[in-house]
């Protein structure tokens, strides 16, 4: 008896350090290249450094008082609240509509499920220029358009109170694919046998849809929420290519704006401290959300 | 048992090594970011050892024997030059020296960024372009642009040099870049045959630029052709305004911090800016447009006014649109009648790109002998033939176009390099984005004045 016990103690120390000799590779990846970043950029937080000298001078916590107070900041912030709002409310619904559309009819709409899932397979930089001509104020298709229906040219991107909706617009229509393709996959994670019984008991497509299958993807649509939050949060690529935060700062968003201060102005301790700023923001959010869709769940 | 022991410590020190020299792949680069003014002897393998441990085709950078040359000479002509010294040298010198030179061009308006970002990362390419300015005063406090004043002397290029593009490139007296290309003001272009034809004359005064441009709009004309997606076009107009009424040492006394941005020129200039959005002097979408896609250029040659821009625009003009460039004329910024500052001030650069050196020791001589190729005779011959006007004693250029512009700039006082690189880089992002918004109207010029001064103050306080 005892023999045997000390086997499964001694089975159990091997497959622990088996786990642990196979987890090392990607422990030692997380470290450098996650958690390693991280606490550099906490710590460069506390200094004021040009990012390419040698030296740092300490400063304490004196970038993040001038965080705290700093109205560019706080503009950029809620920039993302309005990226995130829009993008959830644009996103998840379409999303949702087209992924239904798709799963009712099958393979007979694989064509749409190609054409649809076409936006997200561009590289960002290249939605970013596409949409830069099209939108463009001399020429661009939205102009066009409107000279073709004897109105005037229109200037979105350039224009302070349209630039950041435009790009809002442009980030939906990229996302929407991602989204759609999300769903679809957990629409298939329901089984047939489900659809069946409530056909057999005489429910209609649209009953199905509504009572059944949306209930079965709430766990679903709560991941893609936390997805889209966090996503909107840090965007950056977008808005970068699009507008690089203009006019003014009209369109800066905090990724930009640490983007900005650490790369453009030199001024890589401040930059450190909006990333640092950004994470814990981010964290709590995601935090405060994951608890209140749990709640509801 | 003892198999399976061994099998195990094996594979340990199998994926301890690959961590390890993972580690090790890592550790120099952060050494090389925290101390890249190190001798080149350090540095060379800092960069290196990343290249063996994850990312094999890296860039080539740490070679020992590789001389990396970044510009932003992505468009004809300037890549044409560029290049053009760096096949000599690796043709000519390369087999006695063992360097070659490689270059690196990027486009304008990312390379700041991409080149702050090498530097960070202890990856500082060995020779680079910049504007002077403040951008080269952080290289070189960080030890990342090196002091080239023997050099300068012991290859003779002070005599071929103007001195005055030899200070632009000095800090405190000691040289740190060697001037290429091209003598750049910011003028305004026009089409000599379109302004014949509607009878349009040259402005003298400002009163006499309002006056045609209303003539202009009337005519269904748009009168400046601006792309100011990316800040600094719009800039000219500012700093010239600024300059013609306040005088050029506005800027400078603000620098040094006897001054402020906050006065009666700059608010001057961003009323001047915001009255001409109203009259329609401006393209429309003016701030979506950008210059790196020749917004500004294709307005021009759609008929346009006229368009406040740098020589530079000479050569491209020239290479892109040749039957619009034979009738291309140049006219200085217009004079403010009455006013006591100096009228003849003009805003630019005397190089346009600035060659910098991170290199040291033997490495330093063989990448500043490239750079000693762009004030060779056979150079300046070429570089002018392209239209452009080298800031080299000897440059003489018989252009139609630039006996315009060296009119302007033989008859300037002095010469202002642009805010947006004179400026130190955090002041200069602020004066950028807060113009800007005059040409939209979304700030009130006192608001702009006010906000480059706040930026102005706290860079200040931080010397």
């Amino acid at each position: 008896m005892n023999k045997k016990n000390s086997m499964t103690a001694k089975n159990k120390k091997d497959i622990a350090l088996c786990a642990f000799v196979f987890l090392l590779p990607v422990l030692i990846l997380l470290t450098t290249y996650l958690l390693y970043p991280i606490i550099a950029t906490f710590v460069n937080s506390f200094f004021q450094w040009n990012g390419i000298s040698a030296e740092k001078k300490f400063i304490g916590f004196a970038n993040w008082n001038k965080l705290l107070h700093d109205k560019d900041f706080w503009a950029a912030f809620f920039n993302n609240i309005k990226v995130m709002v829009l993008s959830l409310l644009v996103q998840m619904p379409i999303g949702i509509l087209l992924a239904t559309f798709l799963d009712a009819g099958g393979r007979k709409f694989n064509f749409f499920k190609v054409i649809w899932f076409l936006p997200m397979l561009m590289s960002a930089v290249a939605v970013g220029y596409l949409f830069r001509y099209a939108l463009a104020t001399n020429g661009g298709l939205i102009s066009s358009l409107s000279e073709l229906l004897g109105g005037k040219n229109v200037d979105l991107l350039g224009n302070q109170k349209t630039a950041l909706f435009a790009v809002i617009g442009v980030i939906c229509w990229q996302f929407i694919p991602f989204y759609m393709v999300y769903y679809l996959a957990g629409y298939s994670s329901i089984p047939e046998d489900v659809y069946e019984a409530a056909i057999i008991d005489g429910a209609t497509r649209s009953q199905y849809v509504t009572r059944i299958a949306l209930p079965l993807l709430v766990p679903t649509i709560r991941s893609a929420i936390i997805l889209s939050l966090i996503g909107s949060l840090k965007y950056f690529d977008l808005v970068y290519i699009m507008t690089g935060g203009g006019p003014g700062t009209s369109t800066e968003l905090m990724a930009t704006y640490m983007y900005k201060n650490s790369f453009v102005t030199f001024n890589m301790g401040y930059g450190s401290t909006i990333a640092a700023g950004m994470f814990i923001l981010i964290t709590i959010f995601a935090a405060v959300v994951m608890r209140l869709l749990r709640g509801k769940g | 048992m003892k198999k399976r022991i061994l099998a195990t410590l094996l594979t340990t020190l199998m994926v301890a090594s690959l961590a390890l020299s993972g580690c090790s792949g890592k550790q120099p680069t952060m050494d090389g970011s925290n101390a890249p003014d190190a001798a080149p002897a350090a540095e060379a393998p800092a960069a290196e050892a990343p290249a063996d441990a994850a990312e094999a085709p890296a860039p080539a950078s740490g070679d020992d024997k590789t001389i990396t040359f970044w510009n932003i000479a992505t468009d004809e002509p300037d890549h044409t030059l560029y290049i053009w010294a760096v096949d000599k040298y690796n043709a000519e010198t390369s087999p006695e020296s063992g360097y070659t030179v490689e270059m690196v061009p990027t486009v304008n308006d990312q390379y700041k960024e991409k080149l702050a970002v090498a530097m960070g990362a202890g990856q500082c390419p060995d020779m680079y372009t910049n504007w002077t300015g403040g951008s080269l005063v952080e290289y070189a406090k960080s030890g990342l642009a090196q002091d080239v004043t023997d050099l300068v002397d012991k290859y003779g290029l002070r005599d071929r040099y103007t001195e005055a593009s030899l200070a632009q490139a000095s800090i405190d007296g000691k040289i740190y870049a060697i001037p290429v290309k091209s003598n750049s003001v910011a003028s305004f272009f026009y089409d000599k045959k379109m302004w014949a034809e509607k009878g349009y004359e040259i402005p003298k005064t400002l009163d006499e630029l309002e006056a045609l441009c209303d003539k202009m709009v009337a005519d269904g004309i748009t009168p400046f052709a601006l792309a100011n997606q990316p800040q600094w076009t719009g800039s000219m107009y500012y700093m010239y305004l600024v300059a013609r009424h306040g005088g050029p040492e506005i800027i400078s006394k603000a620098y040094d911090g006897t001054g402020s941005l906050e006065n009666e020129s700059t608010i001057f200039a961003g009323e001047k800016i915001e009255e001409w959005v109203d009259k329609g002097y401006f393209p429309e979408g003016v701030n979506s447009l950008s210059p790196d896609n020749g917004d500004d250029r294709a307005l021009l040659y759609k008929g346009a006014g006229m368009m406040l821009h740098g020589s530079w625009q000479v050569s491209s003009i020239k290479s892109e649109n040749p039957d619009f460039y034979e009738n291309l004329g140049a006219f200085p910024f217009p004079e403010i009648t009455g006013s006591s500052a100096d009228q003849t001030a003009v805003v630019g650069t005397l190089g346009d790109n600035f060659i910098s050196f991170s290199c040291t020791g033997e490495k330093l001589e063989e990448a500043f002998k490239l750079a000693t190729l762009y004030s060779t005779d056979e150079f300046m011959q070429m570089d002018i033939d392209s239209g452009n006007l080298p800031p080299l004693k000897a440059a003489k250029s018989d252009e139609p176009a630039w006996q315009d512009i060296l009119a302007v700039l033989n008859s300037a006082s002095s010469v202002q390099l642009w805010w947006d690189q004179y400026l130190p880089p955090a002041v200069a992002d602020v004066h950028k984005s807060a113009t800007q918004k005059l040409f939209d109207k979304s700030e009130t010029p006192e608001n702009v004045a006010k906000e480059q001064q706040a930026a102005m103050d706290e860079w200040l306080s931080q010397q």
